[in-house]
């Protein structure tokens, strides 16, 4: 019996050890147990800890513009969809059918994807300048500069892509319409939902007041043409300034900044700053190299970081065949021959012609955002709009000649003020086709968006003209 | 000598219990940290007290005999007491027993787990013949409570019970899946016929927003994994389908506060406490348990024919140009829809429903053997189960073996072990049924509804017919499809989900000194989840990359341990009081790792491991943990087994809130009065008919922190690349005082028995105020908050109710047996507080892709929502909505250029019908619900009814929006009686080609929005039980065969597949659509149950 006891006392013993060491394992540890660290991302507190994280702070802004719903691919997508060039074939409203048929409206997915992919660059690049402004012993001030200028350009961006969607022409009314809300402060917690709308003129006086800051501060260029491509240096502000001067209709000022980096006389090569430049065959810039200097801002694409599927251009407008070339828009326009090498981007099928700038077969075309060869036809536009014939027709010809050395523009194109403007517009559509800029072109010369198959015409006065301000910003932002 | 050694006995232990004491002093942590229920092992102490007995005998005569059960089968392990002995035996394989007692007085007495112990005088006789009879009342009795038990007179909480008998024959894949119906206040709606899909269960309503509503699951004490773990958005997994239901002993499910707090904020949405099966004293018992059975889709649409198909398009393509203003268009076509022929020259016409679905083949095997001496027990038991879906490709296998052992150490040790490995694979094309998938283009129910009938889905020369642009080939007809083919996915892809899973504790209970007693448990439920999916570069989504494999592996692990500390006693002769102190800590760590591999080398590989051009990283990568620590107790009190009162406590930690809001108090208090014991009541003539009354109340405060987010309270940066450049960026904005969702029960009710109990009603009224609600709250999109949302404790709503259930043993004479219970709850949900006035909560299906559902204060969570419409114009067949203003507008497809698509009747211009228009359209909520169950026995005939039903609430059944979308897809049969002529009237508009939005395709309309009243005849069974005689000596005790059909028939105005579809799954907000679902199937199976 005594044994039994001793047996079952040592037993006892060993299994209230175990407790013991169980019970310290839990208990003791309580607090460490339940104040678990993420192990896959940062506290909001850590970010400015390394010149590294600001770095990756800053390629993080950029991250945000490159968003699938924002310029990575959607937003260039919507821009020429809702134009005449193409047609919807497979009326599916992921793939943009309501933008190409006008039917967006408040509630629509493609109203409150854009808008909030555009806010969330712009509270990122918010973040970055308020940190770095507590934060201004982690980086040099020379960098420190640098990337506050990368952050302001990267606001006026998303703010320019957001005023030519969701708000009037500013050429309608020298921007008296109401604009959209603009927010200069990062935000990361539950105040501050309610922010009235600025004036359009407001906005666009808010992101030239970036560009001009941004220009004076940032590198004239960087150390590798990938670099020089998908950040910002002072000639990627310069060339956004004469877009957003274009869109205001403030010519002179588009001629003041177009003529920094396009000297008087060909051949046209930026003289400060990356040299930008036309390059000789226009379909190097697709599809052989994405980082010639006539790109000036493209949104990369890496094997490990595309866009694929639905938001996809590549898969748009080529590999799945959702939209077709209108056969009434550019793509049958006599001023368009065949001989001209950027006919050589689109193919043919029973279904209809297709577009292939994009044609990477893992989606990793970089989309272009600022062109050489937009600021050269900028340039043009303004010219042409200001008297200078002679300037604008040489900056056309420079364009198509590098396509169709042969082409001659018939004299009627060119010879007078309105034919030379509106030769320019063709030449827009012709050569950036697919790359997001035809919508706004009729938009900010107040022109109406013309039908096409089945999908109606829309005139300037229409509620339809411009997006509609999403339901999720109506219903929590009770100052709008 | 007998007095010295229980002394000797006592002061050992009490010396144990303070070196014990001492020991664990050393942290403060121990004292805290015991913990577990009233023992049911207290049974240990009788049988020492025995053999301290010293019994001497006179005289002695040799006794036989055997034992047979209800059944006349012979019951073996029967323990034969000599009644104020020690002497005992137990009765052999063949139920037989030798015992010699001391004189003709003696008394034998027989006990049998499960039966009512049986005393027998033994008089003259030799040999002696016993029937025992099991003991319904038992069973009944003992409610499983969170860390215990509790006799059914003690527990004045609200709790059910399903044994696990009606459980395991059932041809489900988790033992979820079949409580429909089963236990009052619990609602279980499957929501597709998808294998293995998670059931929507509800106890007592929705009781959260943003936080799963998934009950607790408390397997054996050990709470376990639920919800779709393997984060697979194409296969389903429900992790309960790693639980053998034939495994199962018994469920309970735990409903008030007053019961659940003792779970803290884990119960806000109930607690299933999961009792599995264990040995019982004697000689080795096998079971052997199987059936087969054949599975197909019921309640398909009836699709229109090729001919039929093209007559409809054609004329909607015409339609479109005449209104287009094309009519003399030669450019704008007047027919698109064209024949193609078979090389016979028959016509195409085929069959998709034909082509998806199938006829679902299964089988299921259990084997169990248990037994034990006095001593150790042991529960051995092995599940295999291969059950096919009604949609091709979709199989569910399980191989599961279980090991529980109960084992008596020492006179006051007892250990407990329970293991349970299974294997469960899941395998399933892309359904589209899954949450988020309504919309899916590889959807294989909404690709087998819209395919064009007149195409061929396999060419001549057995390949299949895909266009060109990796779409279907649409044959003759001049559009084009942006779908793929059905049966090319089918043929070409694969997706799978295989669990490999070990759930296992080990217990200790410690009987330190008389009524207390400790118990330690530690459990482990480990799982790691390999999720594989490989598309084909022939034909699908994996087309574009060029063929794709994406495997992950997921990792589940989480651990328990538990401490309690159990005081049993009386003080005087009518105090009854027992305690509880406990407390409890678990850890969940979870991860996923794995990658994408794409551009097929060779279309010879099919998997991961073959070649391929690329690899990157697999999105579903994460790291993730959490943890609960909880200290916790109890204190039950009755006096005179006539008052009773419970309290319950516990102080939960919770990791995933904010800073300081980790910790929680939460508890209850419940009372109760058995007014049948009372003297006055027995001498009252009302006890003749109301045999037992037992009145209960109970208050409580659970709450929820269950947020699916570990890391919900942190604003985090997280990064990623922009091209080649590593980033971070902001990826949450988080809220430091994120707390607690409670949520406060008040729960009134009345256990009544009729006729000596013979027909048991039990009424039940509850309050649950639930505030603080977690919500995600959403932020200015202009702010540039990540998901535009945060996390906030804001908000508030209730669930008010009525349960009621009666059980009765309507008919019990000779042969003929009619065993009944009807269940009925109302549960009334409403929401009265969120974020500010005019907040709402919008609930979007399939991601953000249609707007369906509102959470509104004033109104059940997730209501239907949509455009409200008025019928179809009969002067020109367009659809008439009304807009917010009460205008009535109509939509026309196709406008000439310059002309509106949205007018008046008078054809003035009007506004587009958007979200701003929208209303409430109905309830999502059942109001009401229950179960019809019934037992007929005749002879060895039994018969089992069991009827499910549920109501009060509305579908909105965007699925025939599918079914009538203009474009080019195929319809049901129903736009046969489209408009076509000034005058008609009609529901179907006139169909215009391109038209999704007049049926209700692109937006929720009220049109489409029916109510969801049904009754179901869940199962039907017919058993046979042999008679035991006709065995012989063959070794089988029993055989019972049976057939049973699961899903027989539905009874309901419903017009869409099933009223019990929910496209959004679990989700709270979006509850009530119907949107390209695979509908569900009916069963019919053949099955064995053998005993040896």
């Amino acid at each position: 019996m005594k044994n039994i006891i001793s047996n079952s006392f040592s037993t006892l013993f060993k299994i209230s050890c175990l407790t013991l060491g169980l019970g310290l394992l839990s208990a003791c540890n309580e607090k460490e147990l339940l104040n678990p660290l993420p192990e896959t991302s940062l506290q909001a507190d850590q970010v400015f800890a390394t010149p590294t994280r600001v770095l990756a702070q800053v390629n993080g802004m950029y991250k945000g513009l490159k968003s699938g719903n924002l310029l990575g691919g959607r937003y260039p997508m919507l821009q020429d969809i809702r134009g005449e060039e193409f047609l919807n074939r497979l009326n599916n409203i992921f793939t943009g059918f309501d933008a190409w048929n006008h039917t967006i409206n408040s509630g629509s997915n493609d109203a409150l994807t854009t808008w909030s992919s555009a806010y969330a660059a712009i509270n990122s690049a918010n973040l970055v300048i308020d940190g770095l402004a507590v934060h201004n012993d982690v980086v040099s001030a020379e960098t420190t500069a640098a990337y506050v200028a990368e952050a302001k350009f990267v606001r006026a961006l998303a703010y320019y892509c957001l005023i030519t969607f969701y708000g009037q022409p500013y050429q309608k009314d020298a921007g008296a319409s109401p604009g959209i809300p603009l927010r200069l402060n990062g935000e990361t917690g539950t105040d501050n939902n309610d922010k009235a709308k600025s004036s359009v003129a407001e906005v666009y006086a808010q992101i030239l007041k970036d560009l001009n800051e941004a220009e004076t501060a940032l590198p004239l260029g960087y150390p590798t043409a990938v670099l020089n491509t998908t950040r910002a240096h002072r000639n990627t502000v310069i060339a956004l300034k004469t877009r957003v001067y274009l869109t205001m209709g403030l010519n002179d000022m588009v001629i003041t900044e177009a003529k920094k980096i396009v000297p008087a006389a060909m051949p046209f090569i930026a003289a400060t700053g990356v040299a930008h430049a036309l390059q000789p065959q226009v379909t190097t810039i697709f599809q052989s190299s994405y980082t010639t200097t006539e790109s000036i801002f493209s949104m990369p694409m890496a094997a490990l970081d595309y866009v694929s599927g639905q938001s996809s251009l590549g898969y748009e407008y080529n590999n799945n065949q959702e939209y077709s070339l209108n056969p009434a828009g550019i793509y049958g326009n006599a001023a368009w021959p065949a001989t001209d090498a950027r006919k050589t981007m689109v193919r043919t099928n029973t279904t209809g012609a297709y577009l292939t700038k994009y044609q990477h077969a893992l989606f990793l075309d970089y989309v272009p955002v600022l062109r050489y060869a937009e600021v050269l036809l900028n340039y043009a536009e303004a010219a042409a709009k200001t008297g200078d014939l002679n300037k604008g027709v040489e900056l056309l010809r420079a364009v198509r000649k590098r396509a169709d050395a042969n082409y001659v523009f018939p004299a009627a194109a060119v010879s007078s003020a309105t034919a030379l403007v509106n030769t320019i517009l063709l030449e827009r559509r012709i050569e950036f086709l697919g790359e997001g800029l035809r919508s706004n072109d009729l938009l900010r010369n107040l022109l109406p968006i013309p039908a096409k198959g089945t999908a109606p015409g829309i005139s300037p006065a229409q509620p339809e003209y411009i997006f509609p301000i999403p339901n999720a910003e109506i219903s929590s932002n009770h100052a709008l | 000598m007998k007095k010295s050694l229980l002394y000797d006995r006592v002061k050992n232990r009490a010396w144990r219990l303070s070196k014990f004491g001492t020991l664990t002093s050393l942290t403060i942590c121990l004292l805290s940290s015991t913990t577990s229920g009233r023992s049911v092992y207290a049974n240990a102490i009788p049988v020492s007290k025995n053999s301290l007995k010293n019994v001497r005998f006179t005289a002695s005569i040799n006794i036989s005999g055997v034992v047979k059960d209800e059944t006349g089968a012979t019951l073996p392990g029967v323990s034969v007491k000599l009644k104020g002995s020690t002497i005992a035996t137990v009765t052999d394989i063949n139920g037989k027993f030798v015992i010699v007692v001391p004189d003709e007085q003696a008394t034998l007495v027989f006990g049998y787990m499960g039966y009512l112990s049986k005393e027998v005088l033994v008089g003259k006789q030799k040999m002696v013949e016993v029937s025992l009879v099991p003991d319904a009342k038992l069973l009944n009795d003992v409610v499983v409570v969170g860390y215990g038990t509790q006799t059914k007179a003690e527990f004045t909480g609200s709790a059910s019970r399903v044994s696990g008998e009606s459980l395991k024959d059932m041809p489900v894949q988790s033992f979820d899946q079949g409580l429909a119906g089963k236990a009052t206040g619990v609602s279980i709606a499957q929501p597709n016929g998808v294998l293995n899909n998670p059931p929507v269960i509800r106890i007592r309503g929705v009781n959260s927003i943003s936080l799963s509503s998934y009950p607790l699951i408390v397997v054996d004490g050990i709470p376990i994994n639920t919800g779709n773990s393997a984060g697979n958005a194409q296969v389903a997994n429900n992790p309960l389908g790693d639980i053998n239901p034939a495994d199962i002993e018994s469920v309970n499910i735990l409903k008030d506060a007053a019961s659940t707090a003792i779970y803290g904020s884990r119960a806000a949405a109930g607690v299933i406490l999961i009792t599995t099966k264990s040995g019982k004293t004697g000689k080795a018992k096998v079971n052997y348990e199987a059936w087969a059975g054949i599975t197909n889709a019921v309640r398909l649409p009836q699709l229109l024919n090729a001919e039929q198909f093209m007559s409809i398009k054609n004329e909607a393509t015409l339609n479109s140009k005449l209104l287009s203003g094309n009519e003399n268009n030669a450019a704008v076509p007047s027919a698109s829809f064209f024949p193609s022929y078979h090389a016979d020259g028959s016509m195409v016409d085929t069959d998709w429903l034909a082509e998806v679905y199938q006829t679902g083949v299964s089988q299921n095997h259990s084997i169990n053997f248990s037994g034990g001496t006095e001593a150790t027990k042991y529960y051995f038991s092995t599940n295999y189960s291969k059950q096919e879906g009604l949609i091709k490709t979709n199989e569910f296998t399980r191989k599961a073996v279980r090991f529980n052992l109960d084992h008596q150490l020492t006179s006051f040790i007892k250990l407990k072990a329970n293991v349970n490995y299974n294997n469960s694979l899941n395998a399933s094309p892309q359904t589209g049924s899954l949450e988020g998938n309504a919309f899916g283009l590889t959807s294989i129910a909404r690709l087998a509804t819209l395919s064009a009938p007149n195409v061929v889905a396999q060419n001549a020369d057995g390949t299949y017919n895909m266009s060109n642009s990796n779409t279907l080939g649409m044959g003759a007809n001049t559009v084009s499809s942006n779908f793929y083919n059905p049966s090319a996915l089918l043929a070409y892809n694969r997706y799978s989900s295989e669990n490999d899973r070990i759930i296992g504790n080990f217990v200790v209970d410690v009987d330190l000194i008389k009524n207390l007693s400790y118990h330690l448990s530690y459990g482990v439920d480990r799982f790691k989840i390999e999720n594989k999916a490989f598309e084909s570069a022939q034909h699908g989504p994996g087309n574009a990359a060029g063929g794709r494999a994406n495997n992950s592996s997921v990792l589940i692990d989480n651990w328990n341990l538990t401490h309690t500390l159990t005081y049993a006693g009386k003080i005087g002769e009518k105090n009854n009081l027992s305690l509880l102190a406990g407390y409890d800590v678990q850890k969940f760590k979870n991860s996923a790792w794995g990658a994408q591999r794409t551009g097929l080398a060779d279309s010879f590989y099919e998997h991961y491991e073959g070649s391929f051009q690329n690899i990157e990283p697999g999105t579903a990568n994460f790291r993730s943990e959490k943890a609960f620590a909880s200290m916790f107790g109890r204190l039950s009190y009755d006096y005179d087994k006539k008052y009773f009162a419970t309290i319950n406590y516990r102080r939960d930690g919770n990791s995933a809130l904010g800073s300081g809001k980790k910790y929680g108090d939460f508890g209850g208090i419940s009372g109760g009065w058995a007014l049948s014991a009372e003297d006055f009541y027995q001498d009252s003539g009302i006890a003749d008919v109301m045999s037992s009354v037992k009145l209960r109340a109970s208050w409580g405060r659970v709450g929820n922190g269950n947020i699916a987010n570990n890391f919900g309270s942190l604003s985090l940066y997280t990064s990623s690349l922009y091209g080649t450049a590593p980033t971070f960026a902001f990826s949450q904005g988080g809220n430091p005082d994120l707390g607690w969702e409670t949520s406060k029960q008040t729960n009134v009710g009345a256990d009544i028995g009729f006729f000596n109990d013979r027909v048991t009603v039990d009424v039940t009224y509850y309050n649950n105020n639930v505030d603080g609600l977690i919500l995600n709250v959403p932020q200015s999109p202009s702010k540039g908050i990540p998901g535009n949302a945060i996390l906030q404790n804001i908000g508030a709503m209730y669930n008010r109710g009525i349960e009621f259930g009666i059980s009765a043993q309507v008919i019990n004479k000779g042969d003929f047996s009619w065993n009944t219970n009807f269940n009925y709850t109302y549960n009334k949900n409403q929401v009265t507080d969120l974020f500010g006035a005019g907040s709402e909560i919008v609930g979007t299906t399939a991601t953000a892709s249609e707007t369906t559902n509102i959470t509104r204060v004033g109104y059940p969570v997730g209501s239907l929502y949509g455009a409200v419409t008025d019928g179809v114009n009969p002067v020109n067949g367009q659809r008439i909505f009304i807009n917010a203003a009460g205008e009535r507008v109509q939509y026309s497809q196709s406008v000439a250029s310059g002309q509106s698509r949205w007018t008046y009747l008078d054809g003035r211009t009007a506004a587009a019908i958007n979200v701003n228009d929208y209303q409430i359209l109905g309830n999502a909520l059942p109001t009401f619900y229950g179960g019809f169950n019934n037992t007929f026995k005749y002879k060895n005939f039994d018969l089992g009814v069991n009827f499910t039903y549920s109501g009060g609430n509305y579908i909105q059944n965007g699925t025939k929006g599918t079914w009538r979308d203009q474009r080019f897809w195929n319809n049901s049969t129903e736009v046969l009686t489209r408009w076509t002529t000034p005058g008609q009237e009609t529901d179907i508009p006139r169909v215009v080609l391109g038209d999704l939005l007049s049926n209700g395709s692109s937006f929720p309309i009220s049109e489409n929005v029916e109510k969801a009243d049904f009754i179901r005849l869940q199962t039907a069974s017919l058993g046979y039980r042999f008679s035991p005689t006709i065995f012989g000596k063959s070794g089988i005790s029993s055989l019972r065969i049976y057939g049973q059909v699961y899903n027989a028939f539905l009874i309901t105005n419903y017009t869409g597949q099933d009223p019990d579809i929910s496209v959004n799954g679990n989700n709270n907000t979006t509850p009530g659509v119907d949107k390209n679902s695979v509908p569900q199937g009916r069963t019919f199976t053949f099955g064995v149950n053998i005993g040896f």
